[in-house]
Formats: C-alpha cells, sequence, structure tokens
C-alpha cells in the first residue's frame, strides 16, 4: 500500500508540475482559461473544425498560435460575417480561400468565451507539438497479422508430412533391424515365433467375425446408412453458403455503426424501404459522416481514394475515382425474384429476420440459408402484417380465412405459389 | 351457334397440303430421332455395351468435375455518387418523343429498356407502333459509329469541325450551291437551326425529301386550295371511308393516329351504340388496311385513276371528257353503290388514295369536296407536317449535282444511295461535290459515299421538339449520355454556322421560351419543367375555313386517263408491279433491328424477306409454284425474288415491298431480301409507286422463313364473325352460347373458388378493333426478354413469340351460304375474294389447363390469382405441356440464344443485353416458356398499391400489349372486380372463348368480328 501511493504520489507531482509549464507557456498569450475553453470548443466549434487538421475550416492550432492579434481573433470568432462585411483584408484573405463558404456567425459567445478557446486551442496545438515525438512513430498502426488460411493449411500439411516420414522411417528402421537379425539366424526364428502367435488369434477373430453374418450385415446397414446420410446431407447443403464471409475490399464494421452507434440500417440501405434491392450505399452516404469523422483512419482513406477525394484541399477529382467492389454475400439465383419493399415496407419485417445479428457482426457473414425451403416455411408461419393496410380490407377472402379461425399467412394468400417469385 | 364458315390460314391448309397435314400432326417440326438411335447406327452396332460405358464414364467423370468448380464470387458495385433520383432496382420514366407522338421512356439505372406510349398523347392516346416498340433496341446497336469519320478515318471533333468550316467558308467565297438533304423535318427547333445555318452561308438551301413520298397530295392540295400541305385526316369523324389503295392503319401517313381513330366507330363502346363505320378498300396487293374492310374491291394500279374518274363521274352526275369505262366488272359494279353510299352520308364521308400522282390526288380532292369532306373528316387548317418532301425539288437537286454547280452535300437522315429510286446517278452526282457531309450514325450507302461522317445523337440521346400537327408540339429529351463519341447534328450544324448560342440544348430552351411555351401556357423556368414531365404543349385546333374545289377538271382527267393506259401491262411475262411498305420494316431505315425483321408482316406471315406476292390464279396461269423465285425487271433493273401465293392479290399484279435489300445497314439487315427502290420512278413530277414488269423463272427455289403454317388450329373453329346488319338483330349473333358445353367432371383440378380470390386475371380482345398490325408482338418481345432466332429457326417453327397474330382467310360468300363443305370450296376457289380476320393468340391462362396435367415435374401450376404460372427453373422439357395445349402458344428453347455464337448479330454483343428488362428471367436452353400475362407488372402493380395502402384500382396494372395497342383492342384486369373494363366486356354479347366446348375455361374471351358488308352485297 505504501509503495502505490508513493507512486501516485509522485506521478501527481510530475503532472502538476507539467501542468503548471504549460499554464505558464499560455498566459504570455492570453489570459483565457484553458479549460473552459475546452469545453466551449467541442461543443460550437468541432462540426467544421479540427486542431492539427483542415476539415471543412482551417486546421485551428497553426492558424491561432501564429495570429498574434488576439483582438481581431476574437472579433472573427464572434462576428466572422462583420469582419468580412467590413472588408477586413485578412479577413477577405480566409474568406477567399475557403470558397467564400461563410463561417457561423457566434453572437451568444462573449469576449472572455472566445479568449478561452484560443487558449484552449494554443495549448492543445502545443502539447500535441511536444507529444508527437513521444507518441512514436506515426503511421506505424499495428497491423493486424492473424495466420491466414493459407498458413494454418500449410502447417497442417507440414505436420501431417511429418507423421508420414516417420512413420514410413520406423518401417524402414524395423525391415533393415530385420533383414540385420535374419543375417544373425537365431534370434530371428525365436522373433519369428513370438510375431507368429499374435497374427493368428488375430485373423482368427477377423475370421470369425466375418464368418458372422449377423455381424457383416450389421456393418455393411450401418456403413450405408453413414455414407447415405453424409450424401444426403451434402446434397442439401450444395450451393448453401450460410456462414459464407467474404473478406471484403473495406472492412467495415457493422458492429460499430449498426451496434454501438445504434444508426438506423435504413439510413445506408435506403432502398429497402422503396425497392427491391436493399442497395449498398452509395460513396456520398459515407462521405456524410467520414469527411469529419475518423479520418485517418486507413479504411476511411479508401473511400476517398474511391471518391478521388483529396482530405488537404477538399476537392474531388473524378478523374481518379474508381467504384468499390464489394463482394456480394446474400446471392439468390437469377430466377428467383425477391423484393425487399414487400418485406420490410408492407410486412414491417426487420432486417434481423433474415440476415442475422448484423449490430454484432464485426464483418457481414450469411445468416440464413436463402434455400426455397427456408423461404416457403416462413411464408407459411408468418401472418400477413394487415394492419392499417387498406390494401387487405375488402378482400373477401381474408375475411373467410378469419372466419374459420385461420391464420391468414403469406401462404394462404398465395404467398407460396411459382410464379410469385419465379418469373 | 357456330359459324359454320370455313377458316383457312394459307393456301396449304385450304388444299390440305399432304406436307402441311403431316407436318402439324406434331407440336414440334423436327421429332426426336428414337428410332433412329435404336435401330440403325445406335445401339446395335457392334460394341454398343463398350461404347455406352465409355460414354457413361466419362459423362459421369465430366459432370463431376464440372461440379466442382467453385463457386462464383458475385461483385456488388454500388454507385460513387448516386444521382438523387435513382434507384436501383425502380424505373424512372422520362417522356419524349418518337416520330411525333408524344412517349415514355422506361430506364433502369440510367438506361433505357422500353419505349411506351404517353398515355395523354393527343394523336394514338398511348399506342405505339412496332417501329418505335423496338427502337430502343437501336440504341444498343453496336454497328453505329463510334467516331466521327474524316476520309474513312477516325478522327475527333475538333478535326472535323476545322476541317467542315473551312470547306464551307471556301465554297462560300466561291458562291457555289450548299444543299441540305433530310427526310423531312418536322421539327420546329431544327427548322430554325436550318434557317440560321442557311442565314449564314446564303448559296445554301433544304430540300425535303421522302423515300416513299407524299408530294402528290402537297402539290394537289397546292393546286386546289392554294395550301401546300398534307391535311390532318379524321378517320374517326367519318361513316364511311372509301380508300383506294391507301395503307392507312399500316403505313400510309400516320398509321397508328389513324388506328387509334379508326376504331372509335369499331370497336366494343361503338357496336354498343348501335354504330359501326363503313371502310370499303379498293386495292391491287394485299394491305394491312385491306384486310380490316368491310369490303375489299380488287383493282390494278392502272385501273385506280380510271376508277377515280368514274367515282367523280358517279358522284358529280357529270362526265369528265375521256372517260371510260373500267374493264374490270366487279370494281365497276362496287363503283356505283359506293357513290351513292357516299352521297348518302354526305359530311361524314372520306375518300382517300394511296397514290402519289398529282393528278389523282387532285381528283380525290374534288370528290371530297362534293362530298362536304373538308372541315369534318379532312383538316386542312391544323395540317400535318409529318412529310414535307419535294420530289421535283430532289430530282432537280441531282441534275444539279450533276451539272457540276453543288459544291457541298449535308444528309441529314436521308440515304438516297439506297432509296432514290436511280441510286446509281446519285453515286456519279456526289463525285462531283466537293464536301459530301453525312450526319448518318451508320456508315450506310450514302455515308460511305461522302467524305465527312459526323454522327448524330440517337434520339433517346438527343435534346430537341416535334411537332408532326401544326399545334401540337412535343418534346425529346436524352434519357441517356450519348453511348459513342457522337453528336447532335443541330449542334454541329450550329457550331459550323457560327451561331451565337453554340449548344443546341440552349437552342431548343431559347425557342421554346421564345415561342412555344406560350402556347401551352406555360412560361419560365416551372414552364419548362412541366413541360419536360407532361411532354407536349397542345394549340386548340384553329378553325376550319371553307375549302371548294372549284378547278377545271379536264385537264387532270386527260393526264389520269393517259397515264392508266401507259401503265398498263400487255403482252407475255408482263405484269404491273405494285410496291408497297411492310408494316414492320417499313423504308428500310430501321432495317438492321432484329426484332423488326422477325416480327411476321401481318398479313402474309413472313420474316426476314421481302417477296413477290402474286395472285394464286396467276400463279396456276404462269405454270409456277409457291417459292419459286422470279426475276422481275423493270426498265433493266432486276431484282430476283422468291413468289409468294397471296390470296386477295389483284390478278395480273405483283406486289413487292420496298425497304428490304440494304447492302450497309449493319449485319442484321445486310442481305435480308431485294432492293425494290429501283422501281420507283419519277413521272409527272412525281415519284410513282407502280411500274410494268418483266418477268422470268430463274429455276431456284426460295423457302420463306413464314409463320402462317405454324401452329395450326387443325380446322377446329376459333373465329366468330357475324355481320352488321345480323349483329343489330341480335347482338348475341354467331358468339355462341357460352357454357352450354359438356362440363367435365373435375377429375384433375380442384375447385379453386376463383371467385371469392382477391384477382382473378383475365384478358378481353376485341377482334373488331384489332387490326392485326403487330405492335403488340414487338411490345412483348422487348417487355418480357424474348430471344430473336433468326430466319432459319423460323423456317423450322421455333419463334419464340408469346403472343402471335393469326390470320385466317374464309370465302366472300353469297348471302347467307356459308362454305363449309370440302367439295364446296374446291369448286368455288375464288382466291381474289376472301376476307380477313386477325386473331391475337397468346397463352388462355385456363382455368381447367390441359398443359398442367401433363407437367411430370409441375413445373406449369394454376395460381390462385387465374394464372397459368410457369416456374422455368422446374422445367425439365418434356415438352408434353406444348403437345397438349390446343391453342398451340408454348415455346421451347431450342438454344442459349443470348450466349450462343450461333446467333450473332441478335442478342450477344457487348451492348445489347443493356436491353434486357432485370425484372424478367431470360430463359435457358431446353426450358418451355410462354405467355405470364406480364406477372412482373401484376406483382409491381399489387406491391405498389400495398405500399400506398390502398386496393388495386382497375387500370393500374396494363400489361405490355395491352399498353402499345393503338387500337385498344386488348383489356386487361381483374374479373372478380365487377365495376373493371375487362367485366364490362367479357359480360358483352359479343364475348366468346376460343374452343370452349373443351372446357378448358380459358381466361381470354374474344369479341366477335363484325363485319359492316351488307349493304353493298344486297
Amino acid at each position: 500500500m505504501r509503495s502505490f501511493s508513493l507512486i501516485l504520489k509522485q506521478f501527481s507531482r510530475s503532472f502538476v508540475l507539467v501542468a503548471s509549464f504549460a499554464i505558464c507557456g499560455l498566459s504570455a498569450y492570453a489570459q483565457g482559461d484553458a479549460a473552459k475553453g475546452e469545453a466551449l470548443f467541442k461543443t460550437k466549434c468541432t462540426t467544421c473544425h479540427k486542431i492539427d487538421q483542415r476539415v471543412i475550416g482551417p486546421a485551428l492550432g497553426t492558424v491561432v498560435t501564429s495570429e498574434t492579434d488576439d483582438k481581431w481573433l476574437i472579433k472573427w470568432i464572434e462576428n466572422n460575417q462583420a469582419l468580412i462585411a467590413a472588408k477586413d483584408p485578412k479577413a477577405l484573405k480566409i474568406y477567399n480561400e475557403y470558397n467564400q463558404s461563410a463561417m457561423t456567425v457566434f453572437g451568444d459567445l462573449s469576449d472572455a468565451d472566445a479568449a478561452n478557446i484560443i487558449a484552449y486551442v494554443r495549448a492543445d496545438w502545443k502539447t500535441m507539438q511536444t507529444a508527437k515525438p513521444v507518441a512514436g512513430a506515426p503511421g506505424a498502426a499495428p497491423v493486424e497479422s492473424g495466420p491466414s488460411d493459407l498458413v494454418i493449411f500449410g502447417l497442417i500439411c507440414v505436420i501431417v508430412l511429418a507423421f508420414v516420414i516417420i512413420l514410413v522411417l520406423n518401417r524402414v528402421i524395423g525391415t533393415l533391424e530385420r533383414l540385420l537379425l535374419k543375417r544373425q539366424g537365431l534370434e530371428l526364428e525365436e522373433e519369428e515365433v513370438e510375431v507368429a502367435v499374435v497374427p493368428v488369434d488375430r485373423l482368427l477373430l477377423a475370421k470369425k467375425l466375418i464368418k458372422n453374418k449377423k455381424f457383416v450385415f450389421f456393418v455393411i446397414i450401418c456403413g450405408t446408412i453413414a455414407m447415405g446420410s453424409w450424401s444426403w446431407v451434402t446434397l442439401w447443403n450444395t450451393n448453401v453458403h450460410t456462414g459464407y464471409q467474404p473478406v471484403q475490399p473495406i472492412k467495415f464494421p457493422h458492429d460499430m455503426h449498426a451496434g454501438v452507434m445504434k444508426i438506423d440500417c435504413q439510413y445506408c440501405h435506403s432502398g429497402a424501404y422503396k425497392s427491391k434491392n436493399a442497395s449498398i450505399p452509395s460513396l456520398n452516404v459515407c462521405m456524410n459522416c467520414h469527411k469529419m469523422v475518423k479520418t485517418e483512419s486507413p479504411e476511411i482513406h479508401k473511400i476517398y481514394d474511391a471518391l478521388g477525394y483529396d482530405t488537404q484541399t477538399q476537392k474531388y477529382d473524378t478523374t481518379k475515382a474508381r467504384p468499390i467492389q464489394w463482394i456480394r454475400i446474400h446471392n439468390l439465383p437469377d430466377f428467383a425474384y425477391f423484393n425487399h419493399s414487400q418485406h420490410v415496407k408492407v410486412a414491417g419485417l426487420k432486417c434481423q429476420t433474415c440476415h442475422g445479428p448484423v449490430q454484432t457482426m464485426k464483418e457481414v457473414y450469411q445468416y440464413s440459408p436463402l434455400t426455397m425451403k427456408w423461404c416457403i416455411q416462413c411464408h407459411k408461419r408468418t401472418d400477413v402484417n394487415m394492419k392499417g393496410n387498406a390494401y387487405y380490407e375488402n378482400m373477401i377472402q381474408v375475411h373467410d380465412l378469419i372466419k374459420q379461425g385461420k391464420h391468414v399467412t403469406a401462404a394462404a394468400m398465395g404467398g407460396i405459389e411459382c410464379g410469385k417469385c419465379h418469373y | 351457334m357456330d359459324s359454320n364458315k370455313k377458316y383457312w390460314k394459307g393456301l396449304e391448309e385450304l388444299n390440305n397440303d399432304p406436307e402441311f397435314v403431316e407436318k402439324n400432326k406434331h407440336e414440334f417440326a423436327e421429332p426426336i430421332p428414337i428410332e433412329e438411335v435404336l435401330s440403325g447406327a445406335g445401339l446395335m452396332n457392334k460394341t454398343p455395351r463398350r461404347d455406352f460405358l465409355k460414354a457413361l464414364g466419362f459423362g459421369v467423370g465430366a459432370v463431376t468435375l464440372a461440379a466442382c468448380q467453385k463457386v462464383p464470387v458475385h461483385k456488388s458495385i454500388p454507385y460513387l455518387i448516386k444521382p438523387e433520383e435513382i434507384t436501383p432496382g425502380v424505373a424512372n420514366y422520362y417522356s419524349s418523343t418518337y416520330d411525333g407522338h408524344a412517349i415514355l421512356v422506361k430506364t433502369r439505372e440510367g438506361r433505357p429498356i422500353k419505349v411506351e406510349g404517353n398515355p395523354n398523347d393527343l394523336l394514338s392516346k398511348g399506342g405505339l407502333s412496332a417501329q418505335a416498340q423496338a427502337s430502343v433496341l437501336d440504341l444498343y446497336d453496336v454497328n453505329r459509329l463510334k467516331n466521327p469519320v474524316l476520309n474513312g478515318a477516325d478522327v475527333t471533333w475538333n478535326e472535323t469541325d476545322a476541317f467542315v468550316k473551312n470547306e464551307l467558308a471556301a465554297i462560300k467565297t466561291g458562291g457555289k450551291k450548299i444543299r441540305l438533304v433530310s427526310s423531312s423535318v418536322h421539327s420546329p427547333s431544327t427548322l430554325a437551326v436550318i434557317a440560321d445555318f442557311i442565314a449564314q452561308y446564303p448559296t445554301a438551301k433544304h430540300i425535303n425529301y421522302d423515300a416513299v413520298s407524299y408530294t402528290g397530295i402537297i402539290q394537289a392540295n397546292k393546286n386546289s386550295f392554294d395550301k401546300a400541305v398534307l391535311p390532318h385526316y379524321r378517320f374517326d369523324k367519318a361513316d364511311i371511308i372509301v380508300s383506294f389503295g391507301a395503307d392507312f392503319l399500316g403505313t400510309w401517313i400516320s398509321p397508328v393516329e389513324f388506328t387509334s381513330q379508326y376504331v372509335q366507330n369499331r370497336n366494343n363502346k361503338s357496336l354498343q351504340n348501335k354504330k359501326m363505320s363503313r371502310h370499303i378498300q379498293f386495292e391491287s396487293g394485299m394491305s394491312l388496311t385491306g384486310t380490316n374492310a368491310d369490303v375489299r374491291i380488287l383493282i390494278k394500279p392502272s385501273e385506280e385513276g380510271v376508277a377515280l374518274v368514274n367515282l367523280y363521274n358517279q358522284i358529280s352526275g357529270a362526265t369528265l371528257p375521256g372517260t371510260k369505262k373500267l374493264n374490270n366488272v366487279n370494281a365497276d359494279k362496287a363503283l356505283t353503290l359506293v357513290a351513292k353510299e357516299l352521297l348518302a352520308a354526305k359530311g361524314k364521308a372520306l375518300v382517300v388514295c394511296g397514290s402519289n400522282d398529282v393528278a389523282a390526288q387532285v381528283l380525290v380532292n374534288a370528290i371530297n369536296s362534293l362530298l362536304g369532306s373538308y372541315a369534318s373528316t379532312i383538316d386542312l387548317d391544323n395540317y400535318s407536317n409529318q412529310y414535307s418532301g419535294n420530289d421535283a425539288e430532289f430530282v432537280e437537286f441531282v441534275s444539279e449535282m450533276n451539272r457540276g454547280e453543288v459544291d457541298a452535300v449535308l444528309f441529314l437522315n436521308a440515304n438516297p444511295a439506297y432509296d432514290y429510286h436511280n441510286g446509281s446517278a446519285i453515286k456519279d452526282a456526289l463525285k462531283k461535290v466537293r464536301l459530301r457531309l453525312s450526319f448518318s450514325d451508320h456508315n450506310d450507302e450514302t455515308a460511305s459515299l461522302c467524305n465527312v461522317i459526323a454522327p448524330n445523337h440517337y434520339y433517346l440521346e438527343s435534346w430537341g421538339d416535334d411537332s408532326i400537327i401544326e399545334g401540337y408540339y412535343t418534346i425529346v429529351q436524352p434519357t441517356i449520355n450519348p453511348v459513342y463519341n457522337t453528336r447532335q447534328a443541330e449542334q454541329s450544324l450550329l457550331i459550323w454556322s457560327d451561331n451565337a448560342v453554340k449548344d443546341y440544348y440552349t437552342y431548343v430552351r431559347n425557342n421554346w421560351d421564345k415561342n412555344l411555351l406560350a402556347k401551352g401556357g406555360l412560361s419560365g423556368q416551372k414552364g419548362w419543367e412541366t413541360l419536360l414531365q407532361t411532354g407536349f404543349v397542345n394549340v386548340a385546333d384553329k378553325a376550319n375555313g371553307t375549302y371548294t374545289f372549284t378547278r377545271e377538271l379536264n385537264g387532270v382527267a386527260q393526264t389520269i386517263l393517259n397515264q392508266s393506259s401507259q401503265s398498263e401491262a400487255s403482252g407475255d411475262n408482263k405484269l404491273e408491279v405494285q410496291l408497297y411498305q411492310t408494316v414492320a420494316i417499313r423504308d428500310g431505315k430501321r432495317a438492321n433491328n432484329p426484332w423488326l425483321q422477325e416480327m411476321p408482316d401481318p398479313v402474309s406471315k413472313v420474316t426476314w424477306d421481302n417477296f413477290a406476292a402474286m395472285s394464286p390464279a396467276d400463279i396456276k396461269k404462269f405454270n409456277l409454284a409457291q417459292f419459286d423465285v422470279i426475276n422481275i425487271d423493270v426498265n433493266g433493273y432486276s431484282i430476283a425474288l422468291p413468289v409468294l401465293s397471296q390470296p386477295g392479290q389483284a390478278q395480273g399484279t405483283i406486289s413487292v415491298a420496298v425497304g428490304y435489300g440494304r447492302t450497309m445497314s449493319g449485319p442484321v439487315g445486310d442481305g435480308v431480301g431485294k432492293n425494290a427502290f429501283p422501281f420507283h420512278s419519277f413521272r409527272n413530277g412525281t415519284f410513282q409507286t407502280s411500274a410494268i414488269a418483266t418477268f422470268s423463272k430463274t429455276g431456284d427455289n426460295v423457302i420463306l422463313a413464314q409463320t402462317q403454317t405454324h401452329h395450326s388450329f387443325e380446322g377446329r373453329n376459333v373465329i366468330r364473325e357475324t355481320t352488321f346488319k345480323e349483329f343489330l338483330k341480335d347482338p348475341s349473333s354467331s358468339s355462341g352460347d357460352e357454357r352450354k358445353h359438356k362440363k367435365y367432371d373435375d377429375l384433375f383440378w380442384q375447385d379453386y373458388e376463383i371467385e371469392k380470390k382477391p384477382y382473378n386475371w383475365v384478358m378481353a380482345i376485341d377482334l373488331n378493333a384489332c387490326t392485326g398490325c403487330g405492335a403488340c408482338v414487338v411490345a412483348c418481345s422487348a417487355e418480357n426478354n424474348i430471344p430473336v432466332v433468326g430466319r432459319d429457326e423460323v423456317r423450322r417453327r421455333r419463334e419464340m413469340h408469346w403472343i402471335r397474330i393469326d390470320r385466317y382467310y374464309s370465302f366472300n360468300n353469297e348471302e347467307g351460304k356459308s362454305i363449309s363443305e370440302e367439295q364446296e370450296i374446291s369448286t368455288l376457289k375464288d382466291l381474289d375474294h376472301v376476307s380477313v380476320v386477325h386473331q391475337p393468340m397468346l397463352c388462355q391462362h385456363c382455368d381447367h389447363a390441359p398443359c398442367e396435367t401433363v407437367c411430370p415435374v409441375l413445373a406449369t401450376v394454376h395460381s390462385s390469382e387465374g394464372l397459368n404460372h410457369m416456374a422455368y427453373n422446374r422445367c425439365i422439357g418434356t415438352r408434353y405441356c406444348a403437345n397438349n395445349c390446343p391453342y398451340k402458344v408454348r415455346r421451347f428453347n431450342w438454344f442459349n440464344y443470348w450466349n450462343d455464337s450461333r446467333f450473332d448479330n441478335y442478342l450477344i454483343n457487348e451492348h445489347t443485353h443493356l436491353v434486357l428488362n432485370p425484372d424478367v428471367t431470360t430463359r435457358f436452353r431446353g426450358v418451355m416458356e410462354k405467355c405470364s400475362m406480364c406477372i412482373q407488372r401484376i406483382q409491381a402493380g399489387k406491391l405498389k398499391a400495398k405500399i400506398e395502402k390502398r386496393p388495386v384500382k382497375d387500370g393500374d396494372i396494363k400489361v405490355a400489349c395491352q399498353q402499345t395497342c393503338p387500337a385498344n383492342a386488348i383489356v386487361f384486369g381483374n374479373r372478380n372486380d365487377p365495376d373493371s373494363e375487362v367485366s364490362k366486356a367479357l359480360k358483352s354479347e359479343r364475348t366468346y372463348y376460343v374452343l370452349e366446348e373443351l372446357d378448358v375455361q380459358p381466361g381470354i374471351g374474344y369479341q366477335v368480328k363484325v363485319r359492316n358488308t351488307a349493304e353493298l352485297e344486297a
């Protein structure tokens, strides 16, 4: 316990020291409170600004540090439009540099608030500058390099080979030894007696068993059943790809988006409500968030590359654009027609019913078998969602079914007829 | 009561040719050679067992290996930035224009896949022709030019512009003539661009040139009323229509619009009001219009003029000098009666004439004036802009070139090297021209003679507008980015004439903002957007002026009579040739379209060829046989064509279709048929469509790919018709009594209680409205991804069309006497006087379907919505169903037409797959298919209603054939909805079901054909 508190003490002491140094350094510029500034910065500024990086607006670290005229900075923060309107040369320069897109006017910020923000930005920038060399080599992100399938396969091969070699070598050694003994004559006979007794016994047992018709019959039956059931299962599962999880060009984590962030499925797969295709989102949907969020991730940079997007200039170069080739997981054959809107919008099914717990999948795999049996089972068991849908209101068939006390399932409404899906 | 009349599809059926009878015993032309295999070369061989085991072993091995392949990895590639209006999987529709008709273009993920009529189109009310339906396929034609061409080499547009502008500037300073030759331009903006071009180059002149010309009518109206226009004919206002060789339902001026007008007085609605127009057709060859006529009188082309003179005399009461009687007794008798009828219907009569002769048309004007047709059935004030070609101007232009006066020619949508009667003269004359430029998007016959080709956009890639009726303006908007490096011709003209506006879209906008939007009460950006949605603006019709014919007719009559005697064929082996256009190919501009080439001609049922149609009597007389190839020679130009025996063809005439025999249209159209345009001639200031031909046998024999003998009903009675007189007495005459036949016990069929289900999808087809034009056949091909099989496969009876139009002939009989006995037929044999019924035939979706009971794998089963489903993935190709179908509407896929190099040219090139409807499976080899009643549309319609939380409304769902039908002959809907159109139609007294005596309970009801014949034959 003592040692613990000692370590803590030392730690806190050094922390205080560093902090006080930092504050001293700051106070040379402005008398703002960096802590208050941080809170303000996070609520007001982060939509468009970052300290070390240009986003929609400039990277504030360098800009605010190099600008020494605090009064001007405060004026700009509070009401940049006024400065532009007054044709302030500095203000106009920035305004033009950023394609004349106006920054929000923050009339609710007092001078002190603005000063606090400035203080925070400068302090944070400084810590970033000093922290950089300590943080180690930038960009050396740990590469997650689990053993690939090929490696595992190779290893297994090597092991199997090794076993085979050992077995063969053992045999060879045995043969050689026997040959050696043969030459010596005597020992061989002794050996022979010993060896001969056991095989005779064994053979006898085998012969007995073979002669036992019941046993043979039993073995054959077992074999046939085993083989039969194996081929039955194999044949049924031909081209059924449950669990299919190909490696996608971008490691898109559904667990993060749909699970942690709780983004609605249809934010990205907007076709599911309107069309037969749920559709993979076009990249402009990704950019709605990722223009700002996680811009440093190499996976996100794949999106930028695909779009020909330059993070520095924030411009799109369509000549460099090339589409992302996702690998399709859920493949229905061409002769089966499936319409998402029928199931999602009309029947009100949850995406998870067929696609499984996507919100927990790091990478998506095929959850359902997507066989016709699976479709039909669901059509037979699921009641039609007629609530509030005037489409079903005056259907005699529906009323008849209800009168008879039967379920109004999709199948009862003709949902398992060939032509409903095959045309 | 069944009709006793005997109907037959062709002479082979009528005569019971042994070959025909033998062939029709089988559903498929070529039986499986089982016996051959079993007896001769097959199992009885020396070592059949070993071979069998080898084959078996190899087969099993091969199959196992083939099955071992990895499952293919499918890619899914989303948009980078998705256009806002596109949802993958949902079609977008854009309004545009095809040949002056407002249309809707269906696009999926940015590519046009189908053309549909705009239901609000003023002219055809949503109907479209086969050509319009097929036009979408041409967009993906890989034979279109991919770059501008300068002296035979691909170049950039900058190089083209530099060259052309240089040349034009030099020619301008040289003061020599510039000629812009186009087929009739009716787009206001294009006309404005051309005017601007001419302003920049004052020596330029615009010449309208139509391969099939209407100059005769335009000039006649100029002579008669000082109005050089093509009138707007109103067949809907006519109680009696008399046509002299005008195929107004098939090819004449604006056939789709005329069809829509024509059936208004003949369809179910009109009949229920006890009203039906009368239509009398005088013609030589059997035209589509002729097949629909109540009375059809045969005349030779040379008799047409004399007949008109006689008709005029009868109507006016005067006698024109030099009048002679017609030698044709039948026609002469008929004319007297027709004149009486016309006079009786004064003010509601219409006489039209297909001739392009000015004198004949002047006489027709005189007749129409006497009948008071102007301002009622003929509108000269809201005239038609469809054709404005001037034949004399074009002939003059050719001689100008020959004289070396012309230094620049620009061809816009014109191909005179192919379709001018003297194509070689064009070739020679063009050599003397310095700048020869074509805007064609194919390297066609004329473009190949040019030193510059500036390929034009296809209309689906273009901006523009159109106006085929004065006061009706439609918009053309692009539905896809240009597929190749082409540029719109108008834009090229703007650039070359240094116009202030360089961009044709801006030019069109300006033109509409300034001149046209206001006509529809629109203005500004909002007005423009409204226009793009509605597709057209329409100005209220101008009031009709009074037009009375007052010109002197003696000279006209003289010209006509002189010409008649000159064009009369006399002597051995001489016949009169009548040239016509087929409904599918028309003037040959779309010859490279496989859908059109494979569409059976509505009358002859021939695909992929033109032919010499002759009267059966003539064929006998000249000792010819069907399909014998004859040489037809007119003034030194001769072509060899197979003979087709055409009932109803005037004796002493041959009919030959133009539009065939292209040599540079592309791999599909090249070498299909022979070019008959050189049989045209320039007489009396216009191109004439008849000639005197000498013919001789070649000894060859070519079997035409004709579908008329396929899928025969084997003499079963499937057509019912009545006369208008009978109909008035008893509306249910001839329709038989529905379901009076033997009812079989429901051994196989469970009682579906279909009337308690929400839907029972059925169809009603009005035989009296259907003109047989074939638009539905092409529409169905486009909607349902129906493959093209080609000439050879059609010969083997393997065409794939899901809907066909059966054309039945029957003899015109004496009143009340029915001709049913075989002997009577053989004694009568009056093959000149036949009448025709068209019957669209498609899967009848029988409630007790014979196909369903014989399928061993249950691939075809009945649905609770009254449809006969076909699951392709289940079908194993036994073809039992097709053999058991009494309607013969099932089609078997003999090949993978979409992916088989033997069917090159048609569907397997790199772009054609883009036209496929993604909602319909393409069928594999070895699978049966048939009409599904556009189940994809039914499902989509129901889904839309479910999403919008409302019941399905009648008219929500339209099937493809119904949608395109200009005659509205097909009504589709839900029989369980008592208020639906189809329920009402099926309740009409005229409804009958084909082969209802079999108790298969078909889902398609036909309405009896009514012929308004009584008066003339009395």
